[in-house]
């Protein structure tokens, strides 16, 4: 314990530095259209909303990450608290979240660089930014890394210079909507699209081992970057509907870069651009070695093979866990469909928050006389509140989104239940059914040869060969589910 | 042993392609590229349950392959 006391450097200062620094990323500058898009005006209010939601469950994440002191986040917690299955969930809600945040910040960095030059071919750059970022986190540990507390003050200072350079540039404000505009259910789908936006601040949750009187700090690190932020949001927010009309905000994935080119004129546009970039090159880094990490977790304890575990000969990279995600994001992010992967990314954030929160409370049942540096205030009530807010949004998120959402989750279901069953097990089960599709095989090619009742036919010159291909085909499968059911057993 | 080597890599990697083939099939059925619905007299109705049918065998395939492939490479 004495150990634990001494690791702790961090004061308050630093500790609202590393929460800043870990939500300020690239969804300010790229969520804002779709968002305007759905709420007009009241985007102002839902991320007012989102702000206040995101430090109900910060509060959750303060209490584990203080008691807790491990690498891991909300995976660890949920490991603590809930284990098995719900772990793994949680680690894999955080892994979709991250994926889908890379593939936001790669698109970030695509629409944004094209303010500089012009390229036709639309997903050239989200993949050039891939590249980049891939070459730099494979051959380097810590790669672009986290913003550090100059960029961080840096950032605020460009977002101060924003807001304060609307209100004298003259705002003039008025209430105004999309014609799609839905109403309350369009400001909720507003905060669990913008959700993203804010979730960075666990990173003080994470650095919670090492700050200094985490009981007085940690609270206060989390409500200060909390009301830091929603000011800075709802400021930019409010001076972008002001100074720009609402279809020129919903037209451009740069809306950011087009209020302070009305502002300050072409020389503000430059320095906001230079800013989304930065942002989306670290948001983009911090996203692929995060779900690294978390890859890497889940295969240590055994939810996914041991091969992700394995680190590059030279450079003494995770490149396999890399190289993994980095599929994914790209495909994700070669869509070129911003609305969709910032929705999937905050449905897995809002679905790992929900878990958190539930964490906090079995825990509190599970082990009553844990060290709790720091306890949450209002218990149970801001917990329940958590998770009864979060698992609400869900219900306004984009369907389509949802549907790839739940994809994920049932590969994740799918995944955790194989390695719970065996190899061997999988294995002969897959053998088995190669063996019955070759008998089905064999019934398929008589009765198409003989032409028996069949909703489908082929030309009468093709039945014999068409017949000799389904018999190869059931000698294939029928020897491979032979092969797999007979084979001996690795452990 | 180097016989079911031989017969593993063989089974394994047809079985591989065989699994691709069928989910390529089952994308020109469900865009009826080339007119194939109606040079196999297929009734647009059941293209969804010939897409679902042939999209499981072609992952069965794909999967026992791979387990196939994975034994001659260990």
């Amino acid at each position: 314990m004495k150990k634990l006391e001494e690791k702790r450097k961090v004061g308050l200062f630093q500790a609202v530095m590393i929460g800043l620094g870990g939500a300020i990323g690239i969804e300010i500058f790229v969520l804002l259209n779709y968002a305007t898009y759905l709420a007009g005006s009241t985007i102002v209010f839902a991320l007012l909303v989102c702000g206040v939601i995101n430090l109900l469950t910060m509060l959750s994440f303060s209490e584990l990450g203080a008691a807790i002191p491990e690498v891991g986040g909300e995976y660890s917690y949920a490991k603590a608290a809930l284990g098995g299955f719900l772990a793994f969930l949680t680690g894999w809600f955080r892994w979709i979240s991250n994926v889908f945040g890379a593939a936001l910040a790669a698109l970030g960095f695509a629409y944004n660089i094209l303010f500089f030059i012009q390229v036709d071919i639309p997903l050239l750059t989200p993949l050039i930014a891939s590249i980049i970022i891939i070459v730099i986190t494979v051959l380097s540990v810590r790669g672009v890394g986290q913003i550090g507390p100059v960029i961080v003050i840096a950032f605020i200072a460009f977002f101060i210079l924003l807001i304060v350079g609307g209100f004298l540039h003259g705002l003039e404000f008025s209430f105004s909507y999309p014609s799609t505009f839905a109403g309350a259910s369009g400001v909720f789908a507003t905060v669990a699209y913008t959700f993203t936006m804010f979730l960075g601040m666990r990173a003080i949750a994470a650095g919670g081992p090492e700050i200094k009187d985490p009981g007085k700090n940690i609270p206060r690190a989390v409500m200060i970057s909390a009301v830091v932020l929603i000011v800075l949001y709802c400021g930019i927010a409010y001076v972008t509907v002001s100074v720009l009309p609402l279809d020129k905000i919903e037209g451009s994935y740069t809306p950011l870069t087009l209020a302070a080119e009305q502002i300050f004129g072409e020389a503000g546009a430059i320095i906001l651009t230079v800013a989304a970039i930065v942002a989306a090159l670290s948001s983009l880094s911090t996203a692929i070695m995060v779900q690294s990490s978390i890859v890497r977790g889940l295969s240590r304890d055994g939810y996914l093979p041991k091969f992700f575990l394995s680190t590059h000969s030279r450079f003494k990279t995770p490149h396999i866990t890399i190289i993994f995600g980095s599929i994914f994001y790209i495909l994700f992010a070669a869509t070129g469909v911003v609305e969709v992967i910032g929705y999937v990314a905050g449905f897995a954030s809002i679905l790992g928050f929900a878990l958190v929160n539930l964490a906090l409370i079995r825990l509190r049942t599970k082990s009553p006389y844990l060290k709790r540096p720091f306890k949450i205030p209002l218990y149970p009530y801001i917990p329940i509140a958590g998770f009864i807010i979060s698992i609400s949004l869900l219900f306004f998120i984009e369907r389509s989104a949802l549907l790839l959402g739940l994809i994920f989750i049932l590969l994740g279901v799918l995944t955790y239940h194989l390695r719970m069953i065996g190899y061997q097990r999988i294995r002969i089960a897959f053998g088995g059914m190669s063996l019955g599709i070759g008998g089905f095989m064999a019934l398929f090619a008589y009765l198409l040869a003989t032409g028996y009742l069949l909703p489908i036919s082929v030309p009468s010159q093709f039945s014999t060969t068409v017949s000799y291909g389904f018999i190869v085909i059931c000698a294939i499968n029928i020897l491979a589910g032979v092969l797999n059911v007979t084979a001996k057993s690795e452990r | 042993m180097k016989g079911r080597k031989l017969l593993i890599g063989f089974i394994g990697v047809t079985q591989e392609a065989i699994g691709v083939l069928t989910i390529v099939f089952c994308y020109v059925l469900y865009y009826n590229l080339f007119d194939v619905l109606n040079w196999l007299n297929i009734a647009a109705e059941h293209v969804a349950l010939y897409v679902l049918i042939l999209s499981v065998f072609g992952f069965v395939f794909i999967i026992s392959g791979f387990f196939l492939i994975r034994e001659l490479l260990e």
